[in-house]
């Protein structure tokens, strides 16, 4: 890789938090940060930096190798690096969607979900075992179409990057170009969110219109307070617990399960139980319609 | 020491100094529920969804309880700053002692909420002085 802009930013990263600190104080708003949310997300942020070092040279690895099979070889003209971005938002919101509709993947990346604050240090609650999901499938195609693996990763780092100024309730709403092109802190805000209305939408990473061109977009209403977090709380700030629960409940439900129903528990949406005992996203949305409806009679 | 180590604990350390910093400067109020309504609010965010048909706040907002039209009880219990919402299993004994509700398996959720304590109970009645 020829840099790595995501070592490069962290040093902005806490200067960007501490001004976040710093401007909810004076705005008296000290509901807005909590020292141990605070520390459990930068504990695992830690954390995702160690399971990146020790599993990055795999994936940069299977990168070079796919491009020795491509039939292209698109280099390092200038023109390579807009689209790969581009590309790689892409991937990276299919990765993203699958993360969120896949309970294999989910339990990877639940943990970013799992804080119930919404600042710039829950952007830092990264994954620790996206690896061991295979998350890193979804940017293979493009070493396969023939990008270069550096341009790759820097990309991917980049839209990591990114991400990071979005995790913030200080920022109502950008231009409005700006919010139908880019994804935003408002656009983001709403997939934090668990109200139902907000389940499972806005999956972006950098680029908010493959959610407006896939069907997935939903805006921010400023009438409906956002609840953040995960529909079951965790309600512990226990860094291990806030990586790992997932995966346990998921080998504790397979375990369990009758033997057709297994494999399910693993590859359906998350909320899925086959007994109907639990609810997926799309079951509270629909849930949450129909109380609407009953609530305003019509 | 490797460039790797000291990169981890230059992080190391800035987190340490963040959390510091969050905690120096107030980041450490608990919880409060301002109103019934926002009670009514957080307990229809429960799995699987929840209903609330009547509900008691404790005396400054650090708790709720709550029951549904079909009997079910849950509870709104402080999780830093935040809630999270907790269905108790049925048959849950609740004892009210002095306007006071204890649920001994959620020996978190200290709900102070006066004379309709003994609203709440579910143990018999000679265990209740609320
Ligand atoms: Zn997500
Ligand atoms: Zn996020």
């Amino acid at each position: 890789m020829p840099f790595d802009p995501v070592a490069i930013a962290i040093p902005v990263f806490v200067v960007l938090i501490l001004a976040e600190l710093l401007w909810l104080r004076r705005k008296g708003e000290r509901h807005g940060y909590e020292w141990r949310d605070t520390g459990t997300s930068l504990a695992i942020g830690l954390g995702s930096t160690v399971a990146g070092a020790l599993t990055g040279g795999v994936t940069a690895a299977l990168l070079v190798w796919l491009h020795t099979l491509s039939p292209l070889s698109i280099g390092w003209a200038w023109w390579a690096w807009p689209l790969c971005f581009v590309l790689d938002d892409l991937a990276y919101y299919v990765f993203h969607r699958s993360a969120h509709r896949v309970r294999w993947f989910w339990a990877s990346h639940v943990n970013h979900h799992s804080s119930q604050h919404y600042n710039l240090s829950t952007a830092l609650r990264q994954s620790w075992t996206g690896f061991f999901a295979l998350s890193f499938v979804f940017r293979m195609p493009l070493a396969l179409i023939g990008f270069e693996p550096g341009m790759i990763l820097v990309c991917a780092g980049l839209n990591l990057v990114y991400q990071f100024w979005i995790h913030t309730e200080a920022v109502k709403r950008m231009p409005p170009w700006f919010e139908a092109v880019m994804n935003t802190p408002s656009h983001h805000r709403v997939h934090h969110a668990v109200n139902p209305r907000y389940l499972d939408r806005n999956f972006a990473g950098a680029l908010i219109i493959w959610d407006r061109l896939f069907g997935t977009f939903a805006p921010e209403d400023d009438t409906d307070r956002i609840r953040y977090g995960i529909v079951s709380q965790l309600g512990t700030f226990n860094v291990f617990y806030a990586v790992f629960h997932e995966w346990i409940a998921i080998a504790r439900d397979m375990w369990r399960a009758p033997w057709r129903h297994k494999l399910s528990y693993l590859l359906r949406a998350p909320g899925w139980s086959h007994d109907g005992s639990r609810e997926t996203s799309d079951l509270i949305r629909e849930r949450w319609q129909r109380t609407q409806k009953d609530r305003h009679g019509s | 020491m490797g460039g790797e180590t000291v990169q981890f604990l230059g992080a190391l350390a800035a987190v340490v100094a963040l959390v510091a910093i969050t905690y120096v400067l107030g980041f450490r109020l608990s919880g409060r529920i301002s109103s019934i309504e926002e009670a009514a609010e957080l307990f229809r965010l429960a799995p699987g969804g929840f209903e609330p048909a009547s509900i008691a706040l404790d005396e400054k907002g650090e708790a709720a309880i709550a029951r549904d039209g079909v009997g079910r009880i849950a509870l709104l219990i402080q999780h830093g700053s935040q809630f999270v919402v907790r269905e108790l299993p049925d048959g849950t004994p609740i004892r009210a002692v002095e306007g006071r509700l204890e649920i001994e398996p959620v020996p978190a959720a200290r709900l102070r909420i006066g004379d309709d304590a003994g609203d709440w109970a579910t143990t018999d009645i000679d265990a209740n002085s609320g």
